[in-house]
């Protein structure tokens, strides 16, 4: 550990421009949340939750800010266990709401522990990572993280709480490219989650379209990888497939080690099995996300509802907008989870195509600052949690607008700042409190 | 370390680089999205939020010449309840007061008002009122917030079945109908169109446009507020050419008659304007308009539709010898008077062709006014088939006359060129039936109307128009629609007309059409019985008058369909259409007519 008491008086302590990005996207959503929830039922609830939730969030900012951010990388390990109790908790003594245990209700709030987590993931992650020091290129390192975190990953789908992994697997694979990791490593892991993937979404759209049964590719494809004794059967295949790329390529007299071509193979039926168990797991909710994602406009009234909506919402605004508090689409209900998902679709339509664009801007102000408090950072493991809460951010907006613009599934992830969420707020602004903590005791000017 | 270092740089850029593409990706769609599609999006939003309560504009009326409204509009009231959640003695003491005026039981209505008042949702709560009911309605409606009485206007047709076949009458559209049309026009799956005559054809003319509540309504249906009480456009008037009274007459005349079954048509000879065009049975096109209220019996669903003057076709008989005497007077082969001995038989050689009394000798004019076939027999064998067959094409017999009413018939020529052409021969016997309108001649009355008018406007054979212009009810703006066209000049010798007027006088004044004699008047006419093999013969009757000194101003066409005979059964029909037309007439020309409406137009 280097030692990093080297401030000088004269130094800036606040990176003004994420400052001022943050503050800017608090308020713009201070309001947009307003305007959403103008015509609801729990106005005042909600509005005044997040106004209680905007001083406790300015709180955890200065406590981020305030502590040497390398605190987490010297407790790691009493920050891992204060997860592991926090989600323990809450699957014992939380309450259930809409489907999930995944609420401590207190007297005047309540919270969200899996939004806490998530920040604590990425700082465990970069301390586990910064502790491999010169071992991070071998393979073991990607294993021995995966172990760690598995316990954390399990106990947030015990509640379940789909958006919470959704959001923070992509930073951690963010950070694990930053580390440094081999990139094939990080192929592999996109692969094992892009097979999985794969076989869910193809057997949910063979399910949307029986026809699709009348090909005999598709009906040996999906009594291959559906039916018990012929899951070994499509590992054999898998297998041939591996052993004989793997002598093709020998002889063309290009020799690659064998090994990789026995982990490719393993993480196909990795992924596979992945697959069936998410598709097993999968509730019809969730289910009829994904239809409505391959298929928007079969059913309107139904799975697509909700994504059309927004996006009518959307381009009613036009360019300027309609201006604060006079959105049709979302004063009379017709865009779902107006506060909190789909709020990027309520400043659309009230705030327009400037309003999107101008959240967008301050988004990639902040990507910009975060890498670049990364760059100036004083030790790799400032490097690292920055890293890693670039990935969760860059996730965030790229999740929440690729929903609103139908490149991506509805996943229920709030937008930070502007979607109204007491514990989301609070994280989020206490990550960036971390972040500027690590620029407070940068090495670079 | 520094090796490590440079890496973590060019990653870092990677990410950055990354983040910058996404967004500039994310970007562009929302461009897409929220500038270039804007409009389609904006106007799904608009559709979102608003629920009209149509309100049906009123239709343009329609006008006879002499100005007496023939179809016009009559208001009619919805009522709809819009008040939300309320509470339940609210709605009881609402469901009291209003269920005796609504014709309706009051666990129905108190049904209705409990869902609307549950979802929060527009409910029609009755709708097709009547009058009757209204001022009762419009009193309760000030006691009670959230009731609404929506005004909207239903076809009405003050005189019935007048002139039915002319005005036609509305009906609903099916789906795949209202698809068709042009979504510009505004029509509602619900709303009503003109099915047949002036009413389909004028129906872009007679629509108007529809006003309505605008209601905001969120998610789920429920009214929030009212946005807009756009008030409808009434359609433009139109205005027929037809005489309200001469129509009346030839429709009380039909009735009247033996049959009850039968036409009459008037033309002005002068430019092919219909006068009138009456046509029995016919309907009365309010059944297709109830007020729910008021509970019609659910009788006539089912109507008349067959338009006999246009679409009946039947041998034009003795009328048709007026064509046999042009064909002769033109041929210069006959002295008119020569006397031919009738005998009531014709000896056409192989056979005896009979005559329908025994007129002993006559000339041209005593054949022509007691309608003696024996003397056409002979003329026409004199002058052969081909003659007669030419000054039936000279009158435009066999053709449509053109009328802008659909499922016009065309009647049938019959002449020895038609038999030359399918390849038949052509007997004396034809030649000999073809003189007396009889054998496989067929007209329709309206085409037996127009070769009246032609007669008596010496040659000119208009197209018959019935709609004189159409004023829009918006503008005050006058669209000449009628037009007087003649589709052909029957080039007779000047002499041929004037002995043909001649001849027909006289059988007004000495012959077989005496009913029609009006004192003052010029009347000519022809008698016609048709023979008809399947039951009791048809009457026929045509005229033309003029007031002395004058060019004649109406020609009329009655049939009578199984009414024995000409004089007797078709013959009074046109008396009372003659005279209805002349009555008034005296006092106002058209062309005094003509000159009234200019100034009408100049004060507007």
């Amino acid at each position: 550990m280097p030692d990093m008491k080297q401030m000088s008086p004269g130094r800036r302590r606040f990176d003004f421009i994420l400052l001022g990005a943050m503050i800017g996207l608090v308020i713009f959503g201070a309001l947009c949340i307003m305007s959403a929830v103008n015509s609801i039922s729990f106005t005042n609830s909600v509005v005044r939750t997040h106004l209680i939730a905007l001083p406790i969030g300015a709180l955890a900012f200065f406590a981020g800010w305030s502590f040497n951010y390398q605190i987490y990388d010297e407790q790691w390990k009493a920050l891992y266990g204060f997860i592991l109790l926090l989600l323990i908790g809450v699957l014992l003594f939380g309450s259930y709401q809409r489907g999930s245990r995944s609420w401590f209700v207190l007297p005047f709030f309540s919270m969200q522990p899996s939004e806490i987590c998530r920040v604590c993931t990425i700082l465990v992650a970069a301390a586990f990572l910064d502790r491999r020091g010169r071992r991070i290129r071998e393979v073991s390192s990607v294993f021995y993280l995966g172990i760690l975190l598995i316990p954390i990953f399990g106990l947030i789908m015990m509640q379940p709480d789909f958006s919470s992994v959704v959001v923070t697997l992509p930073a951690l694979l963010v950070l694990l490219y930053c580390t440094g990791v081999n990139v094939f490593y990080l192929t592999l892991v996109a692969l094992l989650a892009g097979v999985a993937g794969f076989f869910t979404i193809s057997w949910t759209y063979i399910y949307l379209h029986p026809e699709l049964m009348d090909y005999t590719v598709v009906r040996i494809f999906h009594e291959l990888s559906h039916n018990g004794w012929y899951i070994a059967g499509f590992s054999v295949i898998v297998a041939v497939l591996g052993y004989v790329t793997w002598w093709l390529f020998k002889q063309f007299r290009v020799y690659l080690p064998s090994f990789y071509f026995v982990l490719a193979s393993l993480v196909v039926l990795a992924g596979l099995f992945g697959g069936m168990f998410v598709d097993h797991q999968m509730k019809p909710h969730q289910r009829k996300r994904v239809e409505a994602f391959l298929a928007p406009r079969s059913d309107p009234r139904g799975a697509g509802y909700n994504i059309l909506q927004a996006q009518i919402a959307m381009g009613a605004g036009g360019i300027a907008g309609k201006g604060l508090f006079s959105g049709t689409q979302s004063r009379l209900g017709f865009v779902p989870e107006r506060h909190t998902d789909f709020i990027l679709a309520v400043v659309g339509e009230e705030l327009g195509l400037l309003g999107t664009l101008c959240v967008l801007g301050l988004y990639l102000l902040i990507l910009w600052r975060i890498i670049a408090v990364a760059y100036m950072s004083g030790d790799r493991y400032g490097y690292l949690v920055c890293a890693g809460i670039f990935g969760m951010f860059f996730t965030y907006m790229l999740v929440n607008y690729g929903m609103l613009i139908g490149i991506v599934p509805v996943a229920g992830i709030p937008l930070p700042f502007i979607s109204y969420g007491g514990s989301n707020l609070v994280s989020s602004l206490w990550a960036l409190g971390v972040v500027q903590s690590v620029y407070a005791h940068r090495l670079r000017a | 370390m520094a090796v490590t270092k440079i890496l973590f740089n060019a990653r870092l850029k990677i990410m950055m680089a990354l983040a910058a593409v996404a967004g500039g990706i994310i970007a562009l769609r929302l461009i897409d999205i929220q500038v270039l599609r804007h409009n389609d999006y904006l106007q799904m939003a608009e559709r979102n939020r608003t629920q009209v309560i149509y309100q049906t504009a009123p239709r343009g009326r329609v006008f006879t010449a002499d100005g007496i409204t023939v179809a016009s509009n009559a208001p009619s009231f919805s009522l709809y309840y819009l008040g939300g959640q309320q509470e339940s003695d609210y709605l009881e003491h609402l469901t009291r007061d209003f269920a005796p005026h609504l014709q309706v039981e009051p666990a129905v209505l108190s049904a209705k008002l409990r869902s609307g008042a549950t979802s929060g949702k527009a409910v029609l709560l009755a709708e097709n009122l009547s009058t009757k009911s209204m001022v009762a309605l419009q009193e309760l409606q000030l006691y009670y917030p959230g009731i609404y009485l929506i005004e909207e206007t239903k076809r009405n047709y003050p005189y019935g079945d007048f002139a039915s076949h002319l005005l036609g009458y509305l009906g609903s559209m099916d789906e795949r109908e209202w698809r068709k049309r042009d979504p510009k026009l505004g029509y509602r799956l619900s709303s009503k169109i003109g099915k047949s005559g002036v009413e389909k054809k004028f129906e872009n003319d007679l629509k108007g446009k529809d006003g309505g509540v605008y209601l905001e309504v969120d998610y789920r249906g429920r009214v929030k507020s009212i946005i807009e009480d756009k008030k409808w456009a009434a359609g433009s008037d139109v205005y027929l050419t037809i005489d309200f009274d001469v129509q009346k007459a030839a429709e009380e005349g039909l009735k009247k008659s033996s049959t009850g079954r039968g036409a009459v048509v008037a033309l002005d000879p002068r430019n092919g304007a219909v006068l009138a065009l009456a046509s029995a049975p016919a309907y009365d096109p309010n059944i297709f308009v109830p007020y729910s209220d008021l509970m019609p019996e659910n009788s006539a669903k089912k109507i008349n539709e067959y338009n006999l003057a246009i679409q009946g076709i039947y041998p034009p008989a003795s009328t048709f010898k007026i064509i046999t005497a042009a064909a002769a007077l033109e041929s210069g082969k006959i002295d008119t008077e020569r006397k031919i001995n009738c005998t009531g038989r014709y000896n056409a050689g192989s056979r005896y062709f009979k005559c329908w009394g025994k007129h002993g000798p006559v000339d041209f004019w005593e054949g022509m006014a007691h309608s003696c076939d024996v003397y056409f027999y002979t003329i026409a064998s004199l002058i052969g088939a081909a003659p007669i067959e030419r000054v039936q094409r000279l009158f435009m017999f066999g053709r449509p006359t053109g009328i802008d009413l659909p499922g016009e018939k065309s009647g049938n020529l019959y002449g020895p060129t038609r038999r030359a052409r399918n390849k038949t021969y052509w007997f004396i016997g034809d030649t000999l039936n073809l003189s007396i309108g009889q054998g496989e001649l067929l007209v329709t009355p309206i085409k037996l109307a127009q070769f009246a008018a032609a007669i008596a406007s010496r040659g000119n054979v208009y197209r018959p128009y019935y709609v004189d212009k159409v004023v829009s009810n918006q503008t005050g703006k006058t669209q000449q629609v009628g037009q007087s066209e003649v589709l052909q000049y029957a080039a007779l010798k000047p002499e041929t007309y004037d002995m043909l007027f001649k001849a027909l006088k006289h059988t007004v004044d000495n012959g077989t059409a005496r009913r029609v004699k009006i004192k003052g008047l010029d009347v000519y006419a022809k008698t016609g019985t048709a023979q008809n093999p399947h039951g009791a013969d048809h009457g026929w009757f045509m005229a033309f008058a003029a007031r002395p000194g004058e060019e004649p101003s109406i020609a009329v066409a009655v049939f009578v369909e199984f009414g024995e005979s000409g004089s007797a059964a078709a013959g009074p029909i046109a008396h009372e259409v003659l005279e209805a037309y002349f009555k008034q007439k005296n006092a106002r020309t058209s062309l005094d007519h003509e000159a009234l409406l200019a100034e009408g137009g100049a004060h507007a």
